[in-house]
């Protein structure tokens, strides 16, 4: 090498074995800086040529890719557990290894990095990188062109033009939609978002060219609009009409397809920004600092929605207008129903997912007052809906459990009550928690625990919580019957459980072969669509009425 | 089965042995077999055959089996239909929950159970849908 520059691998790791890698990459130097300052450093850096990261802090990660990609500068991700891996998925980095790894594993890691982002800056010449290439310009779930693709192919209409209105349509809570119903689910919802805003834009004539972009952040779009020669460029108000329709129309479209419980979790916000052309700044940058203007519009606009939902759930609890759907368990060989799972449902729409309300709940510091709100209400429900012994299952916070009003009940025997805890929530101390829990239990209450298998924790950490019941994540059920690793997973969970004392219930289960499976496997107790909707306590006694 | 319509199998590890091996069995069973002995090459292979199936090794130098299975799911027209079985020394929990993020359908572990491939192997293949 002839190059007098010094070629340097940023990264926030102290590991020492990153130092004998970059020798063995004849890379010169090793600049270690904390993540926060990452994505200023490879700015900084021109001679910078890669990036190895272990932050485990997602938005960091997120702007350390979006700066490295926009120098071409590869990064590489050395996680400490699975939970690495898919963030590595997630966030696209271009390769990752688990930590600690020996120097040579890691230079290889760097050099495949490396090479993948060399290929895609200097053409293709491989079949292989070509498949990928094509990747990166067409998402291969939308098949919407890339930021990259739309430039060139918009170059000379902005120019002719002089202006163009960038809209950044952001997503929120697609994320969430993966971490409930698992990435099939949410490849689907995406596909569904994708067709219903293409129809949304074909079925309105704005007297503009309008292109859509898909953009590298999964779940976010970018739509350029080119007013044609002589039309006005749209007005905010216009622009702001058009979003809310948007919202509704995409919104409605999920409902039919997806359903309430997905639809209701579905929310986007638009920012927009104008960019006026002009020869003195290189085309791409111009566009890029719109996107990024337009990115952070649709933030404040985020913003500006949390506060008046935060307002919203201040009335609902100062009305206590929630109200419970109740979702029957069933006996999964006689069709049975066991118990019932309490939903709670904000009246006003905006709040009609209890995933939101609590979401909301949280960020507002509102948590116990909603959870009595929604206990109570499901007490009361379930007094005249519970017959023989059947059980009402109710979901709580591991916080609740702090609340001295919590587990006062006088209306309703405490063993016709199923407390049931998320595998989501961290639980910090567990010997604590235990032991709040037994006094619960001494009581009669029995528990259950939710989202098993969702990954976020092993088998030991359910079997620590001793639970009556193991309810399955949604996303080991879905399609179940064409996966045999799901298969093999609620296997043995099944076997687990039986050792452990508890039962298995599969909730979320939609179609017939999937019910078929989980009875096949040996699962006990059975949820989801195929069998019943959740209904409002009079609806459901009504119907069991009339079967009776 | 006749041997032309017999959907085809890729298989994708850097040891030619258990490559062989592999190949062996499957063929003689009447599959058509193609092999790949790293990850660049499974998906060139992958792009121009269009295997029914593929038996994946996790362990390679260069791309690892996630990331070809990663890979050939999101291929826009064959990423959905193709049957993905990772061969894989680790079969704890949270090896399968990964197998299951990357997007394949079944797990093998090694040593390889001739019997057990062969059963796997049909039992994928009995959901491909079969093209026209």
């Amino acid at each position: 090498m002839t190059t007098t520059a010094r070629a340097v691998l940023l990264t926030d790791s102290a590991d020492t074995a990153l130092a004998d890698a970059a020798g063995i990459l004849q890379l010169d130097v090793v600049l270690v800086r904390p993540a926060s300052e990452l994505p200023a450093a490879i700015d900084a850096h021109a001679s910078a040529r890669a990036v190895v990261v272990s932050t485990d802090d997602p938005s960091l990660l997120r702007a350390i890719v979006e700066h490295a990609s926009a120098r071409r500068i590869p990064v590489v991700l050395a996680g400490e557990n699975d939970v690495a891996y898919r963030r590595a998925i997630e966030f696209r980095v271009d390769d990752w290894y688990l930590a600690p790894a020996s120097a040579v594993e890691i230079s290889w890691r760097i050099r495949s990095a490396l090479a993948r982002v060399a290929a895609q800056a200097f053409g293709y010449s491989h079949r292989v990188d070509r498949v990928e290439y094509e990747e990166m310009l067409y998402d291969p779930l939308t098949g919407m062109p890339t930021l990259p693709v739309m430039l060139e192919r918009t170059r000379g209409l902005i120019k002719d033009r002089g202006e163009v209105i960038i809209h950044y349509l952001n997503f929120v809570r697609y994320s969430k939609i993966e971490e409930i119903y698992g990435w099939e689910k949410l490849d689907q919802v995406l596909e569904t978002t994708a067709a219903a805003v293409h129809e949304f834009l074909e079925s309105r004539s704005l007297g503009t060219t309008r292109m859509m972009v898909g953009f590298p952040n999964d779940d976010d779009f970018i739509f350029l609009q080119i007013p044609d020669k002589g039309q006005p460029v749209p007005t905010e108000a216009q622009i702001t009409e058009a979003g809310r329709q948007l919202q509704l129309f995409v919104g409605n479209r999920l409902e039919e397809v997806h359903g309430e419980d997905v639809s209701s979790l579905f929310e986007i916000f638009i920012g927009s920004s104008h960019v006026y052309y002009t020869p003195k700044i290189r085309f791409e940058r111009l566009i890029y600092r719109g996107v990024r203007e337009a990115a952070n519009a649709a933030r404040s606009v985020e913003q500006r929605e949390r506060v008046r939902r935060t307002a919203t759930l201040k009335g609902v609890l100062h009305e206590g207008s929630v109200y419970i759907d109740f979702h029957p368990i069933v006996l999964a060989e006689t069709g049975e129903i066991f118990g019932y799972e309490a939903l709670a449902r904000g009246v006003p729409r905006n709040l009609r997912s209890p995933e939101v309300m609590f979401e909301v709940a949280a960020e507002a510091d509102l948590v116990w007052e909603l959870s009595r709100l929604c206990r109570a209400r499901a007490l009361a429900g379930a007094k005249e809906l519970l017959k023989g012994d059947q059980l009402l299952f109710l979901n709580v916070d591991p916080h609740d459990f702090a609340d001295p009003g919590f587990g006062v009940l006088d209306s309703i025997d405490p063993r016709r009550i199923v407390l049931e805890i998320t595998e989501r929530t961290a639980i910090k101390d567990y010997p604590k928690f235990r032991e709040r829990l037994r006094s619960f239990r001494e009581r009669g209450f029995r528990f259950a625990v939710d989202d098993a298998g969702s990954g976020y924790a092993g088998l030991g950490s359910i079997a620590n919580l001793e639970p009556d019941f193991i309810k399955l994540d949604i996303s080991l059920i879905n399609s179940i019957d064409t996966n045999f690793i799901k298969q093999n997973l609620v296997e043995t969970m099944v076997g687990f459980a039986t050792e452990q004392g508890a039962m298995v219930i599969a909730e979320g289960i939609e179609r017939a072969e999937e019910l078929d499976t989980v009875k096949r496997i040996g699962v006990p107790l059975v949820q989801g669509f195929l069998l019943h909707h959740p209904a409002r306590a009079g609806a459901v006694a009504g119907a069991h009425a009339g079967r009776e | 089965m006749d041997r032309s319509s017999a959907p085809s199998i890729l298989v994708v590890d850097d040891n030619d042995d258990n490559a062989e091996i592999v190949r062996a069995l499957l063929e003689a069973r009447g599959f058509p077999v193609l092999v790949a002995h790293d990850g660049d090459q499974a998906m060139a292979l992958f792009e121009s055959a269009r295997p029914s199936l593929v038996l994946l090794d996790v362990l390679m130098p260069g791309r690892s089996g996630w990331e070809v299975c990663r890979l050939m799911r999101q291929h826009p027209e064959h990423g959905r239909s193709v049957r993905i079985i990772m061969l894989t020394a680790l079969a704890e929990w949270n090896d399968k929950q990964s197998a299951l993020q990357t997007g394949a359908d079944d797990y093998i572990t090694k040593p390889i159970d001739l019997a057990d491939l062969e059963l796997r192997v049909r039992r994928n293949l009995a959901l491909v849908t079969p093209h026209a």
